[in-house]
């Protein structure tokens, strides 16, 4: 892409999310979303395939519909209740503007563009719409927290984090297990938001570094389907043995750093008298951890039949400019679990 | 007084389901004016006069036009019109959805209630709000139409090379 307008387009993004951040009041907020939405549509139809058009068309329509029902709840809280700060919500535009919100960052069951704009983008573009196009809403999320309504946020969180797991569980494309993974952590996010805040970022925080690791691993490897990390071993088996903590970290098992935010949102729940939730949580990320030890068996466990299975790939390239950032977010989604207590001080 | 905005109303409604009864984009586009034109009129009956008439000179006079130039460089054979049964099948279920809506409506005092700012005007208010305490969303809104513009030449620059431009 042209680099005055690449550079034009990404500065956008960050524009965007900016003022989103920065905002006080429901129609800078509004207008943030809008210009980040806007700012990564030309990103994603870079390549003018038919996939890419369609996913970019799905993307921009769902975010437009949702951007639509922020600025009616906004308007409707500021008819009823005369104020536009960013806290001050009557029930009513609650409920909508957390459905918008949650529409937008592809909870279920408003998940379904998901899977298939995520499929229908190229690597790098995904990361982008997994990581940064979440900061906005997140932080909406969390500026609202005390407004809104426990029961919704339960419910589509609970059924985010069952159908994250039941989507991922027949998927062939890398692409949409990270859907599927996105939309069962963002489940677990949205139930511990009405009781802590805290948490959810700290879960937000985790969740991003995790699925930075986990695409620019894809990346590395240029592998989009479960049979081409059949190969990986081929390309970098350093990467190939990593990975494997990566997806565990994934599925939150323990010495990993993705235990850390469902240990602290099974023990909130816990201290909030509602185990039943907190059980049902933690067993349907049974699923989820299914498809995750699938990947594994597929790129680390297992050589799959190859016709010649002996040497590396002959040629190697090593100017890739994702190492660096691969390392550091590989070491930080893995090993983070022993400083605890200096994340979660507050 | 209450039948004009009663018109005005039944007008937007009437240009609304016109457009979002998905006809061809010539016949949605009358839609739109007809929408916009009762539009304004609301705004007038509310005393916005002149919001109304900086919405009718960007909305029908600016985006419209370019609209129905677009349109019709990319024109369609056979396009559907509100007799097509498709675009029919929506008009009703629109109808109907309405009336179910209107038969819950129970007080309509609200429609004629007015603004009491008794200095400044609302429409010229929020003008002069813009360009002093919000010169900043001012700025950003300038900078937004003019990322806008570049996403729109991106998206539509290789077009017709379809995708053998990966080299």
């Amino acid at each position: 892409m042209n680099p005055f307008a690449l550079a034009i387009l990404l500065i956008s993004m960050f524009i965007g999310t900016m003022v989103t951040l920065t905002s006080s009041h429901w129609l800078l907020a509004w207008l943030g979303l809008e210009i980040s939405t806007l700012a990564i549509i030309p990103l994603m139809i870079t390549d003018h395939h038919p996939r890419a058009t369609e996913a970019t068309t799905k993307y921009f329509l769902t975010q437009a519909t949702a951007a639509t029902l922020i600025l009616f709840s906004a308007l409707i809280n500021a008819w009823n209740t005369g104020m536009w700060e960013l806290k001050e919500l009557s029930p009513l535009s609650s409920n909508m503007l957390s459905l918008a919100l949650m529409m937008k960052m592809g909870l279920a069951p408003l998940h379904f563009w998901l899977p298939e704009v995520l499929q229908g983008l190229s690597l790098t573009t995904g990361l982008i719409l997994s990581t940064w196009q979440k900061i906005a809403p997140i932080a909406l999320m969390y500026m609202i927290f005390s407004s809104l309504n426990i029961q919704v946020l339960m419910i589509m969180g609970l059924l985010s984090i069952i159908v994250g797991g039941w989507i991922g569980l027949n998927q062939v494309h890398l692409r949409k297990v990270i859907a599927a993974s996105s939309i069962a952590h963002l489940g677990w996010m949205m139930i511990i938001l009405p009781f802590s805040p805290h948490i959810m970022m700290l879960t937000f925080l985790i969740y991003i570094l995790m699925t930075t690791a986990m695409f620019l691993s894809f990346k590395i490897f240029n592998a989009t389907q479960i049979k081409m990390l059949t190969i990986a071993w081929t390309k970098m088996p350093v990467l190939v043995a990593l990975m494997m903590f990566i997806l565990l970290s994934l599925g939150g098992l323990p010495p990993t750093t993705g235990f850390l935010p469902k240990w602290f949102i099974l023990q909130e729940l816990t201290l909030q008298h509602i185990p039943s939730i907190a059980t049902v949580m933690a067993i349907s990320s049974l699923l989820s951890l299914f498809f995750y030890l699938r990947l594994t068996y597929a790129l680390t466990l297992t050589y799959s039949p190859n016709t010649v299975n002996s040497t590396i790939m002959w040629r190697f390239k090593f100017n890739n400019m994702f190492y660096l950032p691969l390392m550091v977010v590989m070491v930080l989604a893995t090993f983070l679990l022993p400083l605890t207590p200096s994340l979660i001080s507050f | 007084m209450f039948y004009l905005s009663f018109l005005g109303f039944f007008g937007f409604i009437i240009g609304m389901v016109g457009v979002a009864s998905n006809p061809s984009p010539y016949f949605a586009a009358y839609g739109l004016v007809m929408g916009a034109m009762a539009g304004c009129w609301l705004l007038v009956t509310f005393g916005l006069t002149f919001l109304s008439l900086v919405l009718l000179l960007i909305y029908l006079g600016g985006m419209l036009v370019v609209f129905a130039y677009s349109a019709a460089m990319a024109a369609d054979q056979y396009p559907m019109a509100w007799d097509d049964w498709s675009v029919f099948i929506y008009v009703m279920i629109y109808w109907i959805l309405l009336l179910i809506g209107w038969s819950y409506v129970e007080e309509l005092d609200v429609i004629s209630l007015f603004e009491n700012l008794s200095y400044v005007r609302c429409d010229w208010g929020g003008v002069m709000m813009l360009y002093y305490l919000g010169g900043f969303m001012l700025l950003l809104l300038g900078w937004v139409l003019l990322v806008t513009l570049f996403v729109v030449l991106e998206i539509t620059r290789y077009i017709s090379f379809g995708n053998i431009l990966k080299l």
